[in-house]
């Protein structure tokens, strides 16, 4: 078995679209339909091996919290600040390392995680 | 790689490699000094410090100093120096709220910062930020925005060991009178700093404590107190960290690595190595 998606809603499906691929880099590889007659856009990165489903929520308002691994918080926080990501947390260090987090015109979290070893001797 | 690189807010960072001796001069500016591979020696006054990869030196803006290296020895060193614009800037976004900051009076108050001049532990999040960076610049990076996040990041790091190591550790200590905490600590901080020096040197506690400018007694006494060691110890850990760096990244045999690192007998060495990693020092070199 293995993690391979991650559903997100969105009243707005272009915008959502637009941000994923313009500003996160990801592409759109194909469509998916699970429920019927509810069609899901799947979108890739090549630097992660999940996919994101895009779906029109249709009155759902579930969001999702997505933390994504970085070697290097503070340069893909500037990467991604400087394509126009407005992050609500800007890197801080937590005890599993350093973190930011932004928010997709959906609401929903990403955070970038640099996971630390704190122990090593 | 070597390269010195000015930033457009006066920040400045040098990169150096090989071995040579800088005669007297002085820092125009808060600087950290790092060295990635091998070691370098600083001259400061009366004291004679040597930097390893698992510390680094902080000078303060003004002090004359001259560094030296081993000869032949391949040394690999980092300094960043930070401007004081920067540097104010820096306090007053931790210090002052978002309207102190945009108000008139805002910026009368001038920073003369003076930091304990001392070895601090080269560890955890500062290592990462300086380690990236470093990356960055070898790799001719350009962004100047980006070189003075990590440079922000880097002085959040060093504010954070600050507190740990001088603040808290002053604490630590029992007296009452917070200057006399603040001396006695600056003293042990002197302590400290020979041991990190000369770990592979026979050190009496007289020697250590002449160097501290303490009696014995009362250097044993509060040097527990601060670190929680005494400086036997405290030598004993420090020469053992210093062992595993030699063991990881040499090949030079165990039985050197002994004496390398100040111990006598390679046996009480393994002991005392399986003791506190549980792995022997062989084991350790073959999984490291």
């Amino acid at each position: 078995m293995k993690l391979k998606y991650i559903p997100v809603y969105t009243a707005d499906f272009e915008g959502q679209i637009d941000f994923y691929t313009q500003k996160l880099g990801f592409k759109v590889t194909g469509t998916m339909t699970f429920y019927e007659g509810k069609e899901s856009t799947v979108i890739q990165s090549d630097k992660l091996n999940v996919a994101l489903l895009v779906t029109n929520n249709d009155g759902n308002s579930d969001k999702s919290n997505i933390i994504i691994n970085t070697a290097d918080c503070l340069n893909d926080y500037h990467v991604l600040r400087t394509a126009g990501v407005f992050f609500c947390k800007s890197p801080a260090y937590l005890p599993a390392g350093l973190a930011a987090e932004f928010l997709d015109p959906a609401g929903n979290k990403f955070m970038l995680l640099e996971e630390r070893n704190y122990n090593e001797q | 790689m070597d390269y010195s690189k000015v930033l457009r807010n006066n920040n400045k960072i040098v990169s150096r490699t090989g071995g040579q001796r800088q005669g007297p001069q002085y820092t125009s500016d808060l600087s950290l000094r790092f060295v990635l591979n091998g070691n370098e020696r600083y001259d400061i006054g009366r004291r004679h410090l040597s930097i390893y990869p698992d510390s680094f030196l902080i000078l303060n803006r003004g002090t004359q100093y001259s560094t030296d290296t081993d000869l032949g020895q391949q040394v690999q060193s980092f300094a960043i120096n930070f401007d004081q614009q920067f540097l104010q800037d820096f306090k007053d976004c931790w210090t002052f709220d978002n309207d102190t900051l945009l108000s008139k009076g805002y910026g009368n108050g001038k920073l003369q910062p003076e930091f304990n001049e001392t070895i601090y532990p080269f560890a955890g999040d500062i290592k990462y930020n300086v380690c990236h960076l470093k990356q960055h610049l070898d790799n001719g990076m350009q962004d100047e925005m980006l070189i003075n996040e990590y440079l922000h990041h880097t002085l959040i790091n060093y504010f954070h060991i600050y507190n740990d190591e001088i603040c808290k550790k002053a604490e630590k200590l029992d007296f009452l009178n917070q200057g006399t905490r603040v001396e006695i600590l600056r003293r042990l901080n002197l302590a400290k700093e020979y041991l990190y020096s000369n770990y592979n040197q026979n050190i009496s506690l007289e020697d250590l404590a002449e160097h501290a400018c303490l009696s014995v007694n009362h250097l044993l006494r509060t040097f527990k107190q601060a670190f929680g060691l005494t400086p036997h110890q405290f030598l004993i850990q420090l020469r053992l960290k210093r062992s595993l760096m030699l063991l990881k990244d040499t090949r030079y045999p165990v039985n050197e690595v002994v004496g390398m690192v100040g111990f006598e007998c390679p046996s009480s060495f393994i002991r005392l190595f399986r003791t506190h990693y549980k792995i022997t020092p062989l084991k350790y070199r073959q999984s490291a």
